[in-house]
Order: structure tokens, then C-alpha cells, then sequence
């Protein structure tokens, strides 16, 4: 076999592979077509332009650079691929009090502002998805949701019940510093010491904004809907 | 293993040791910094999987956050090391098997260097933060462009020495590394410049991630591990490859099945439905050529077992095709839909699959080509049979613990993870006694690797034995000892003890 023949070879089959995985579909789902809603299966009429609110750039950005990837997910897999749905709190709300059962899988529209999604490596911790929703509805009932997971975050065995947590603490993320005039209202109360505060650093600030942005369960069209109905 | 060559047996000897000559200095740079770079990521890597388990150990500072270290421990592994011993081992082995000496040792050495700093610095950007989120493409973007260029300064002259090597017989393996340098640039450029330079789709990003950790398992350092395995089995034992049907077929299914793989990480994300599936079927359809290659080459070996006895090559590159069998079964019994798929899809088997792919199989075989290569181009020999002996121990305790751990610990802590009916701590609990023993077996991987630093370090300086008996005449190995007699120090000239 000739030195050409061999890269032929080569090429062909590499070739058609990274045509067929790579390159078609990355080109197709740069541009995904708009979904139109329609009057009768969604009750409303235009285009499907889910919105999120938050420093999602930023809090993606920190993310990334301190390896949260490395730990938790964002994917809720539907049930052909793994049992993620069925868990009360993962893909949305078993029980919100305003819209009942919220849960849905992850669809191509949750990742918007993000370059990269990070869907993960592997589950040392739970899956984030609807972490904002949970913060807001379970962990954090009756508290700054925010102050909750910058507590979370400085320490996330700080909780009795969450003795056994293996997550990192990222006090790294706060800054220690002397009171001068007011105390900071985004002060943690953890401080021993009454002339000093420990106040988020903006990085800390902006991954809680990220964080507090993941509410995956709002209504999607009913073309992206693969839910059973919901009563 | 010898060509159909004009030359009488003594031009040959002078041959083969002007071509070692000609490539000592590029040759030694990569091995002994890729060995300074294994030792790093173990170290790294010791405090990744300790912090797993224990949280606030070294938690006070943002460099040695676990976010951190564990990406910097894994790219040490595949760019400081892997890739460096992988170039050794292309530039030494193209030009024996070419038949060409190297004329360009000083550019191979320049661009080397550059590639160091490109690792160096890149490590230094994930661990001060400037880490991409890219799982194992984590140094931050201005690394891949340098590593790129200085790859291509690199191989392109065993290229043009295949391009121009006299005619004759073209070995398994020069297609098996032709490959590797074929497919690593097309697969690097592909995903760095979807990643960084044209933004898609976030999902299909994740996909292309997906794929190009895959890729570069199974179409760089499976490929390299193979070529290296296939020169180094008939040329120690003397004996041709046991068959080279066999070896056509795990080439070219390696070729053809091996691209489709990678996307499996993602199914149930939403991208097109078949490509995670294609991926899974792929990654357990890897079973062919891995399992194709692996016993020709043990085939190849047992035709003289004394030899594999005897020779510290022979020995790792077994344990090397060992654990290419056992990533083959892995391939398989962790990649079924709809049954192991959803349990490992986000455990820790995930690590323990690459570990064992990145140290179980690929550094074996590239531990069997130092011992072999070292030797020819300083043209001195390895001091210590119990340094082998003790690296090679530890180093197969390591990986087994590692690899049969996480693997295994990946699937209870799937089962945990996949019952939803508990609450989430169980499947955290579950994990846990496995990172602990990950931990245990990485201390084991670095004891061993301490003794192999420090014999290399001897050989580098020069300061090996000096003996008439090269370590691996093939056909006789006198009383067993791979080093030949001993006593004959400081007889040996300089053709003799360079030949082969």
C-alpha cells in the first residue's frame, strides 16, 4: 500500500465519521430553527424565546475556572436515559404550590448566554439544573435564598445535616476584611472577630447569580414537551 | 524485524547507531522532562482524589481548590507526559524503522522546549484560574495554538524521513504511528477551533468535548501504544508478528470504528438522538481492534517466553497489552444502553476508564520503549534490575487498584445515583470508600515511579553501565539477567554497545 493509498484510506474513514458527528450537526444546531407557538396547544401565539436573568456569562465563567464541572451536572436526562425525572426535586418541583409537578428534562434552550454547557463529568454531588428553584423552595424556606448559598459555598458542611458533604469549601471566594462604618448587608454572620466581616468577592457574587439562574422547569412549547400530561 | 536492506551487517550496526546518535538529545529531553511531568500530575493527582474524601484538606487557598488541581493532575498526564513520551517514541522509532538518520535534532529540541512552556504555562492559568471549563482541554486558549505549532515542528520530520525512506517493507507499526500523526492535529484543530474560535451551539460544544477526550484515547495514544508494542514484541524476541492479517484488521477497524466514539458522555443531552448511541456502539465496538491488536502482540510474545521473562521491554509492554484487554472489556461491559450506560454515565468509572487507558495501557507500553530505547541512544545500560523489578510491581498495583476501583466504585455509585427513591446523599456515600482506595493506589503509582525517576536520571546523566552486553540481544539472554554479564564495564566500544 502506497503512502497515498493509506491516507486516503485514513482520511475517508476518519472523514465520514467527523462529517457525520461533528461537522453537520454542529453547523446545523448553530442555528436552531425558532419554535412558533401555536394558539391551541400552548395558549399563546409568536415565537419561543426562553429569558434568563442573572450574571449567567460571569457565574458560567467562575464556574468553570474553580472545576464545578468536575462534580455536578446539568442534565436531566429523560427516562430512556437514566432516572433523573423521577427524583422530587431535580428536574423542576414534584409539588410547586402555584403549578403542581414543574419536573421536565433538559432541552437545547436552557443553555442560552452560556458558550459551553456544562453538562459535567461526573455526579460527586447533585445535578444543578433547578439548583435556584431548590434553594428558593427547600433549602433556603424563609431566608435570603442568596445568603443561603453564599453560606453554602464558604463552607457546605457548615449545615449539621450536611456534615458528610464532600464539597470543597471555596472560602477563597470571600474576602475578610475591617468593618469601616456600616456593616455590609451581604456579610456572612460567620466572623469571630466583631471588627471584621466576610463579605462574597464579585467572583462569589457573580456564580451565586448563576446559580440562582438555574430554574430549568419553566413551561416549554408543547413541540418540546415530552412529558406525560400533567393533571 | 529486519528489511530487505543492501547493506552488509556491520553498515547496518553503524546505521541504526547513527541514527541513535543523531536523535539522543531530542530523544532524552522528552523522556526525562515527560517523566518530570509524570511525576507532577501523580503528585497532583494524590491531592485530587484525597480531597474527594476528605474536603478540607488544603482547602484553604483558591490554587489547590479541587477544581483546580484535579484538571491540572489530568493535563500534566496526557500533555506533559503522554504526549513527550509519545514523541520520543514517534521521532526514535519512524527513524529506525525509515532507516533515516535525523537532521534535525536541534529544531525537534527547540520545539520541545516550547511545548513545555506551553504545558508549563498552562497549568500555571488552570491552577491561578484562568481554566477553560473544557474537561482535558482546560489550559487557557492562548496554550492550544502553541502546543499545535510546536507538535507539527515536531513530527514533521519523521514524516518526510517516511516520505523518503528507501523502498521495501512498510511495518505495522509505521502505519499504526502515520496514523497518530495523522489523526491527532485533525482531531486537535477540529475541537479547538469549534471550541474557541466558531461558537455553536453550548450542548453541541459539550458533544465535540465528548468526542475529542475519546479521540484522543483512541486515535492518539492507543495508536502510538500500538506501534511502539508491535516494533518492540518481534524485535525482542526475534520472532515476526504472529500474524499480519490480524494486525490489517485491528488497524483499519481501529481506523473506521474509533471516530464514531465519545459522544455516549452525553446521552439524554439534547443534541441529535443517534450521536450519544453512534458513540456508545463505537466505544464497544473498540473491542475489535483492541482486542485484535492485544493478542496478536501476545501471540507474538509467548513464541519466547523466556525473553519476556527476561526483558524489563517485553514485561511492561505484556502488562501494557494486559491492560488494553481489560480497557476492551471495560469498553464494553460500561457502554450498554439502557442498562451500564445510565449507571457509569456520570461516575467515577468515567476517570477510572481513562486512567486505565492513559497508565494501564498507554504508559506501560511507553515504560517498555524507555527501557528499551534509553540504552541505545546513551549507549549505556540500566544499573538496576530491582529499580525495574519494584517500578513495574507497584506500578501494575497502582493501576489495577485504580482502574478496578473507580471502575467498579463508578457502577455501585450509578446504582446509587440511578435509585431515586433515596435521598441523594446515598449514592455520595456509596463513592466513598472507593475514592479512598484511589487515593491509596495513587501513593502506590507514585512509590513505583520514584524508583523509575531516579534510574532515568542516572541514564540521563550518563551514568548507566557501561557494558559490552546490550540489554536485549533477542535470542540469548544470558542466566536470565536482561543486562547480560555483568563485569564487563568500560570494554564495550562505542558500535557495539549502540547496535540494535
Amino acid at each position: 500500500m502506497s503512502l497515498r493509498t493509506f491516507i486516503l484510506g485514513l482520511s475517508a474513514s476518519f472523514g465520514f465519521a467527523w462529517l457525520a458527528i461533528i461537522v453537520v450537526p454542529y453547523v446545523k444546531m448553530r442555528n436552531l430553527a425558532p419554535i412558533t407557538l401555536s394558539e391551541e396547544a400552548d395558549g399563546a401565539t409568536g415565537i419561543f424565546y426562553p429569558k434568563r436573568t442573572g450574571r449567567i456569562a460571569n457565574g458560567a465563567e467562575v464556574y468553570a475556572e474553580n472545576g464545578c464541572y468536575l462534580c455536578h451536572t446539568q442534565l436531566v436526562r429523560p427516562t430512556y436515559a437514566g432516572n433523573d425525572l423521577y427524583r422530587p426535586d431535580w428536574g423542576g418541583l414534584k409539588a410547586d404550590p402555584d403549578r403542581g409537578d414543574t419536573r421536565r428534562e433538559t432541552n437545547a434552550y436552557d443553555f442560552s448566554d452560556e458558550k459551553f454547557a456544562q453538562i459535567g463529568v461526573s455526579r460527586m454531588g447533585p445535578d444543578l439544573s433547578n439548583l435556584g428553584r431548590r434553594v428558593e423552595a427547600i433549602y433556603a424556606v424563609g431566608q435570603d435564598p442568596e445568603k443561603w448559598l453564599y453560606r453554602h459555598l464558604y463552607n457546605p458542611r457548615l449545615l449539621p445535616d450536611r456534615w458528610e458533604s464532600t464539597c470543597p469549601p471555596s472560602a477563597f471566594l470571600f474576602i475578610e476584611r475591617k468593618i469601616t462604618g456600616n456593616p455590609s448587608s451581604d456579610a456572612l454572620p460567620l466572623s469571630n472577630d466583631p471588627t471584621l466581616e466576610i463579605v462574597p468577592s464579585p467572583d462569589a457574587k457573580a456564580l451565586v447569580s448563576y446559580l440562582m439562574s438555574m430554574k430549568k422547569d419553566q413551561i416549554v412549547p408543547a413541540i418540546l414537551n415530552f412529558g406525560p400530561p400533567k393533571k | 524485524m529486519s528489511a530487505a536492506s543492501p547493506n552488509t551487517p556491520a553498515q547496518d550496526a553503524l546505521l541504526r547507531a547513527g541514527i541513535d546518535r543523531s536523535l539522543r538529545h531530542p530523544v532524552m529531553f522528552f523522556l526525562t522532562s515527560g517523566a518530570a511531568w509524570l511525576a507532577v500530575s501523580i503528585v497532583l493527582g494524590i491531592i485530587a482524589s484525597a480531597k474527594v474524601h476528605s474536603p478540607y484538606f488544603l482547602s484553604e487557598w483558591s490554587w489547590t481548590t479541587y477544581g483546580r488541581i484535579s484538571p491540572a493532575h489530568i493535563n500534566t498526564l496526557i500533555y506533559g507526559w503522554g504526549f513527550q513520551a509519545a514523541f520520543a517514541v514517534i521521532i526514535w522509532l519512524m527513524a529506525r524503522l525509515s532507516r533515516k538518520e535525523c537532521t534535525s535534532a536541534g529544531v525537534i529540541l527547540a520545539a520541545g522546549h516550547v511545548w513545555n512552556l506551553g504545558v508549563a504555562l498552562g497549568v500555571v492559568g488552570i491552577l491561578a484560574g484562568f481554566g477553560t471549563g473544557l474537561p482535558w482541554m482546560e489550559f487557557p486558549a492562548f496554550a492550544w495554538p502553541v502546543l499545535l505549532v510546536s507538535y507539527f515542528v515536531i513530527v514533521i520530520g519523521a514524516f518526510i524521513q517516511f516520505r523518503v525512506k528507501p523502498e521495501g517493507h512498510v511495518y505495522i507499526s509505521q502505519w499504526y504511528l502515520l496514523g497518530a500523526m495523522i489523526w491527532f492535529p485533525w482531531v486537535f484543530i477540529t475541537a479547538n477551533t469549534l471550541l474557541h474560535v466558531f461558537p455553536g451551539h453550548p450542548v453541541m460544544a459539550a458533544g465535540i468535548n465528548a468526542w475529542y477526550k475519546s479521540s484522543l484515547i483512541f486515535l492518539f495514544f492507543t495508536p502510538v501504544a500500538l506501534g511502539t508494542a508491535y516494533y518492540l514484541a518481534p524485535k525482542v524476541t526475534g520472532r515476526p508478528v504472529f500474524s499480519y492479517t490480524l494486525a490489517k484488521l485491528g488497524f483499519w477497524s481501529l481506523a473506521i470504528i474509533a471516530p464514531w466514539a465519545g459522544m455516549q458522555k452525553l446521552a439524554g443531552a439534547p443534541i441529535p438522538f443517534f450521536l450519544p448511541y453512534v458513540g456508545a456502539a463505537a466505544t464497544v465496538l473498540f473491542f475489535i481492534p483492541a482486542i485484535s491488536a492485544s493478542v496478536n502482540i501476545l501471540r507474538t510474545m509467548i513464541t519466547s517466553k523466556e525473553a519476556v521473562a527476561a526483558s524489563p521491554s517485553l514485561r511492561f509492554t505484556a502488562a501494557g497489552m494486559g491492560g488494553l484487554v481489560l480497557l476492551a472489556i471495560a469498553a464494553v461491559v460500561f457502554n450498554l444502553p439502557n442498562s451500564t450506560l445510565p449507571l457509569t454515565q456520570f461516575s467515577m468509572s468515567g476517570y477510572g476508564f481513562e486512567i486505565l487507558a492513559l497508565y494501564g495501557f498507554f504508559s506501560f507500553v511507553m515504560f517498555g520503549a524507555v527501557y528499551f530505547i534509553v540504552p541505545r541512544v546513551t549507549r549505556r545500560e540500566w544499573l538496576s534490575r530491582r529499580l525495574i523489578k519494584i517500578h513495574f510491581l507497584f506500578s501494575v498495583y497502582g493501576i489495577i487498584t485504580v482502574a478496578l476501583v473507580a471502575l467498579f466504585g463508578g457502577l455501585q455509585q450509578g446504582i446509587g445515583q440511578e435509585d431515586w427513591i433515596q435521598p441523594w446523599a446515598n449514592a455520595a456515600t456509596r463513592a466513598f470508600p472507593y475514592a479512598v482506595a484511589t487515593t491509596i493506589a495513587w501513593c502506590f503509582i507514585l512509590f513505583s515511579n520514584i524508583f523509575f525517576f531516579i534510574h532515568l536520571t542516572l541514564m540521563w546523566l550518563r551514568l548507566g553501565r557501561r557494558s559490552s552486553h546490550p540489554t536485549l540481544l533477542g535470542t540469548h539472554h544470558h542466566s536470565g539477567n536482561p543486562h547480560g554479564v555483568d563485569g564487563d564495564i568500560e570494554v564495550a566500544g562505542p558500535l557495539q554497545g549502540a547496535a540494535h
